[in-house]
């Protein structure tokens, strides 16, 4: 039993008034302008508590001829929006194989994302997307993926996992590392089983010291730490480093002891966004637009950019 | 405005509906008094038009002006506060407090030019049960005799009564261009290689206040000089660069401003050059525990007059509590004009004209904030504008949004603002905002004979009540 | 040969402008209405709508305290209407742009402003709410006389004449003719027909004396990011938006929703990469932390990043930032300052 589902509260008339509901929902007929900001209306068709401030939420276009032209590479975002409280960017953390919906994930922290968190299934918010770039996927194919995700970090790297998991014969070996601060800070636990199932797929789950739990079988310790102690194979390997900046600072000496470069080791970077299409100047560091340009990148690129992130 | 925002009701439509207006009138109670007796009119099948939608709250004390403002905002037509009698608040003295604010709101209002007759103040207590009928009654058909509100924010020049001067037939052509760094279009002209157009003073503070900053940087009592360079502000740390120190006519910023700043207090023990009118935000930042004047060194400079508004009716040639004082005294101009002299000017106008000269005003505002970021008493770290859960003011630079962050900047500076005028220099729309400060400062004095920053030993206007607080406009 | 028109024949002209419907805006000056002394602000002249001809200030101007991006770049813009019922959510268009515009008498460093805006409004997606008003918007310059101190043009490559995204300019003649050069066929539709032949051309002064190389600066911020030059030049900076808001290249913006629990609008507001919350994240972290962190950002953006990706400076050299400032810095401040 989930904790998060005692933070499950009774929807006053303001808060379902607030979300809408599919079935009467529309955008009115004949725009006279293509509006780049406009987004889809899109349904909710599952909320899920992964931690008590985490949830997952799986989303699909009210209009069905969107919902059939649609498509994005995995990696890129969305901006996501409850209508009366504002937008918010997110990862797509679903594969870009599955057509039948979107799915984002998100911590509940302020004023969008709270809002987010009272929205129930048949609810209807926006989406813009996708923007930004994508993995390369293309370069990645015949190497062997590393997979290093920390805390509320896990997302973005869960759909190249299972991006990688359904073309499994365009990769290599592939190893997941995953950790958070507590057991309950640990998001997509079950579909961690599913991947260790398989073919060549090590999945290591750590927790930070002290937040194991009496029944925790994974293992204790920091993810650079973990990952260290893993002895990872590292020729012929790309790696995907997602996680707060701490993590991936120590992460990053362990990666080049082991010989994988900077070229290599990719990460997502996150920056406050608004538009999402480079006009309202908020994300760039530097000269890179991280809706644009990114926000994946490689260790060697984001070395060269100026510390502005 | 476009039809999708919440707006005023339109002329039109209430012109078709007068005959069947039905006031909408919203009600800010406390919960221990008034709204008991609201109750009590309901227990004892008292009858009273059902035009009122009560809104309860733990306290007037609590009522944020705000609020008041929000109501009129979405479509009231009338507001009515009420609370405990003054002695009797549940929380010993929330209504104190409250009526305290009251006072000077009215007057910033009036400035405004809200129609003051559809506020309604009044004290009911949980007993008055026939009092909150009465009360309803009369603000229904007091109301219902004005008719709707439609004269929020209404910037029609049919109503405004003053000379708005927009140029005459002919226009602007052939006023020849004024150099002056007092000129059009620029106040504190950008000259780098000249050095600032400021005519200097002859009583030779300049020379003086180098010396003194050589010296105390020198002996190392302070860290760093905060004071007047050739184009702005500068921050001397080394007693080399005292050179870039000047006193002249065109020392115009307050730079009491910059005490607050991490970037300047990370430098370390300041030395702050203030002019009479700067110091007193000083008096009032040490009153309200901002700063330590222990841990600064203050360089008053006798001033000889800017040149502005506030100097023709300054009364603080000298800074009185300063460590040491530079230049020679007695320059400055005596005061010659009235200090309200355009705020009276302003209060000739009917109400309606009041507001139609602020909303055209606002709607050059941009919402920079260059109001709020000169001003010394605006140091919260997370301004009230930039809050989201909820949005209290509105961030957008439209009518409502700008009449809200307009009124709450002016409020929240009831009693704090020293009248350094610093707000109007910054504002690049040249909005007058010192009038706004103006109609609270002369509130303050009349009714409560307190002027911000002239005594260090008065308590703060409105963190203070007195059991003696005029309340005539309390029924 | 040239063509002239007097300034009572262009009042006429900007008369009918208006009286055809064309929204019509230009130098405007507002004088304070309740002065009983030296002013704190004197008389200031700003780009406003004109309803009539006589409201047009045509001199005894440096230029205007505001900047022409409002009419094709609001400060408050609505981008689409939501309306939230029980039933559901129900999106609609906000009118459209359709009424057509004319600036007159812009400054070249404002006419200047909009090809360069261009590039980032059309970046990949095409802002139409921009583009359309841009389409329906003639622009019709007045060259410059006289600069003051603050005026740098001729440091990013414009001058008191320039012609960079003007449909027709007006230079001074004196004795109340003005020199009329249709630059584009926008510009020659809005003056047919009401033009004299003539054989006076304007001269045109010098400009301001240029301050300091830009492209210079542009390699001095990506080299140096981390110099100490940024805190230590940028402690005046009190972090408001005067300067970007009155710059006619600065086009950061906000979205926001505004309305009630029924309905409302999302929108778009001029926003500051000065202010403290421009780039905070939820976590609490900020990139740019310190007011010389945003400083930075904001001649990074203008004279290296701009260029970069689209070829141009983001300044025309128009002195506002400067004037504006509180606290006399501006963009030039900084910059003079490197």
């Amino acid at each position: 039993m989930l904790a998060a589902d005692s933070y499950r509260f009774r929807l006053t008339r303001r808060e379902q008034a607030r979300a809408g509901k599919a079935a009467a929902s529309r955008r009115t007929p004949k725009w006279t302008m293509h509006n780049i900001y406009e987004p889809d209306l899109m349904k909710v068709i599952e909320t899920r508590p992964q931690t008590p401030d985490v949830k997952s939420v799986k989303v699909r276009f009210l209009d069905e001829a969107r919902a059939r032209d649609f498509s994005f590479r995995v990696g890129q975002f969305g901006i996501f929006s409850v209508f009366g409280y504002g937008e918010s960017t997110f990862n797509i953390c679903s594969s870009s194989n599955w057509k039948d919906y979107l799915e984002f994930c998100f911590r509940r922290v302020g004023c969008v994302t709270e809002a987010l968190w009272s929205v129930e299934e048949g609810d209807v918010i926006g989406f813009r997307g996708p923007y930004g770039n994508a993995y390369p996927t293309e370069e990645w194919k015949g190497k062997n993926l590393i997979f290093l995700g920390g805390g509320i970090a896990m997302p973005p790297v869960r759909c190249a996992v299972w991006y990688a998991l359904e073309n499994r014969a365009d990769y290599g070996n592939i190893t997941i590392v995953y950790g958070a601060r507590t057991v309950a800070d640990l998001v997509y636990v079950d579909e961690l089983d599913e991947w260790a199932k398989h073919p060549s797929v090590r999945v290591v789950r750590c927790v930070d010291p002290g937040g194991e739990t009496p029944d925790w079988k994974g293992e204790i310790g920091f993810v650079p730490t973990v990952f260290e102690r893993a002895g990872v194979p590292a020729e012929n390997s790309v790696a995907l480093v997602i996680g707060p900046p701490i993590m991936i600072k120590n992460t990053l000496p362990v990666l080049y002891r082991m010989g994988i470069q900077p070229s290599v080791v990719y990460t997502s970077l996150e920056n406050r966004m608004k538009c999402g299409v480079g006009k309202c100047g908020r994300c760039n560091v530097g000269s890179f637009y991280v809706c644009k340009e990114g926000p994946i990148l490689t260790m060697a690129q984001l070395e060269r950019l100026p510390a502005d992130y | 405005m476009s039809e999708h925002t919440v707006a005023p009701v339109s002329v039109a439509a209430v012109c078709d509906r007068r005959a069947e207006f039905e006031p909408k009138i919203v009600a800010f109670v406390c919960n221990w008094c008034t709204y008991l007796g609201a109750d009590l009119a309901g227990t004892t099948r008292l009858e009273y038009p059902p035009n009122v939608r009560i809104i309860r709250l733990p306290c007037t004390g609590r009522i944020d002006f705000n609020l008041i403002i929000k109501a009129f905002e979405m479509g009231a037509d009338s507001v009515l506060v009420s609370g405990c009698h003054p002695g009797d608040c549940h929380y010993t003295s929330g209504n104190y407090h409250a009526r305290r604010r009251w006072i000077l709101f009215r007057e910033l209002l009036q400035a405004l030019g809200f129609d003051l007759e559809r506020i309604y103040f009044t004290w009911i207590s949980a007993a008055e049960g026939h009092k909150w009928q009465q009360t309803v009654k009369e603000i229904t058909e007091k109301t219902r005799k004005l008719g709707p509100y439609t004269g929020l924010y209404r910037s029609s020049a049919a109503s405004v009564g003053a000379t708005l001067v927009v140029a005459p037939e002919g226009g602007h052509e052939g006023r020849p261009y004024d150099a002056s760094p007092a000129g059009v279009g620029a106040t504190l002209v950008v000259a780098p290689e000249g050095g600032h157009k400021g005519r200097p003073y002859d009583g030779g503070g300049e020379a003086a206040l180098r010396e003194t900053c050589r010296r105390l940087l020198a002996e190392g009592s302070v860290k760093v000089v905060i004071g007047y360079g050739r184009r702005g502000p500068v921050f001397v740390t080394r007693p080399e660069d005292v050179e870039q120190l000047v006193w002249n006519n065109q020392c115009l910023a307050n730079l009491t401003v910059y005490l607050k700043r991490k970037e300047i207090r990370a430098l370390g023990r300041p030395a702050i050059v203030v002019k009479g009118c700067d110091e007193r935000a000083l008096v009032v930042l040490e009153k309200e525990s901002q700063i330590d004047r222990k841990e600064m060194y203050v360089i008053g400079m006798a001033c000889e007059g800017m040149g502005q508004a506030k100097c023709e009716t300054c009364e603080a040639h000298l800074p009185r509590f300063a460590d040491e004082v530079v230049g020679e005294a007695g320059k400055h101009p005596a005061e010659t004009g009235e200090r309200w002299k355009s705020l009276e000017s302003l209060l000739a106008l009917p109400a309606a004209g009041r507001m139609a000269y602020w909303a055209r005003e606002f709607e050059r505002c941009v919402k920079c904030y260059a109001c709020r970021q000169v001003c010394p008493m605006c140091y919260c770290e997370r301004c009230l504008v930039e809050k989201n859960r909820p949005t209290e003011i509105e961030p957008s630079a439209t009518a409502k949004g700008n009449f809200a962050w307009h009124i709450l900047r002016a409020f929240h500076l009831a009693g704090r603002c020293v009248g350094c005028d610093e707000c109007t220099r910054a504002c690049p729309a040249a909005i007058d905002l010192r009038l706004l400060n103006l109609s609270l400062a002369k509130a303050a004095e009349e009714h409560f004979a307190y002027r911000a920053g002239t005594d260090p030993k008065a308590d703060l206007l409105i963190g203070a009540y007195s059991l003696q607080d005029k309340e005539n406009f309390i029924r | 040969m040239s063509a002239t028109i007097s300034q009572a024949e262009l009042r006429e002209l900007v008369a009918s402008w208006i009286a055809q419907g064309k929204r019509v805006a230009g130098p405007r000056l507002v004088a304070p209405a309740f002065r009983s002394a030296p002013q704190v602000k004197p008389a200031c002249v700003f780009y406003a709508p004109l309803e009539s001809s006589g409201e047009l200030s045509l001199g005894g101007f440096i230029r205007p305290a505001n900047s022409v991006k409002e009419f094709i770049f609001p400060k408050h813009e609505e981008l689409y209407a939501y309306r939230i019922t029980g039933q559901g959510i129900e999106l609609s268009e906000v009118e459209p742009p359709a009424v057509e515009q004319v600036l007159i008498a812009a400054r070249p460093c404002d006419a200047a402003s909009l090809p360069i805006l261009d590039h980032v409004f059309n970046w990949d997606y095409k802002d139409e709410l921009y583009d359309r008003k841009r389409q329906l918007t003639t622009v019709v310059t007045l060259a410059c006389t006289a600069h003051d101190d603050a005026c740098f043009c001729t440091s990013v490559g414009l001058g008191p004449a320039a012609e960079r995204g003007s449909d027709a300019m007006l230079l001074e003649l004196g004795e109340g003719e003005y020199e009329v050069r249709c630059l584009t066929e926008k510009g020659k539709a809005l003056f047919d027909g009401k033009l004299q032949a003539s054989e006076r051309v304007a001269s045109v002064p010098a400009g301001p004396e240029k301050r300091f190389d830009a492209v210079e600066v542009g390699a001095f911020v990506k080299e140096h990011f981390d110099s100490p030059f940024w805190p230590a030049h940028t402690l005046a900076c009190l972090g408001c938006g005067a300067c970007a808001y009155t710059c006619p290249t600065c086009h950061c913006f906000d979205i926001v929703d505004e309305g009630n629990i029924e309905r409302g609008v999302r929108a778009r507001n001029w926003d500051s990469c000065q202010f403290t919350m421009f780039t905070l994240h939820a976590s609490g972290h900020n990139p740019r932390p310190n007011q010389a962190a945003r400083q930075r950002q904001r001649i990074d953006h203008k004279f290296h990043v701009y260029p970069e990706k689209f070829g141009e400076i983001l300044c025309t050299g128009c002195g506002n930032c400067a004037r504006n400032c509180p606290v006399g810095m501006g963009v030039l401040g900084v910059v003079t300052a490197l």
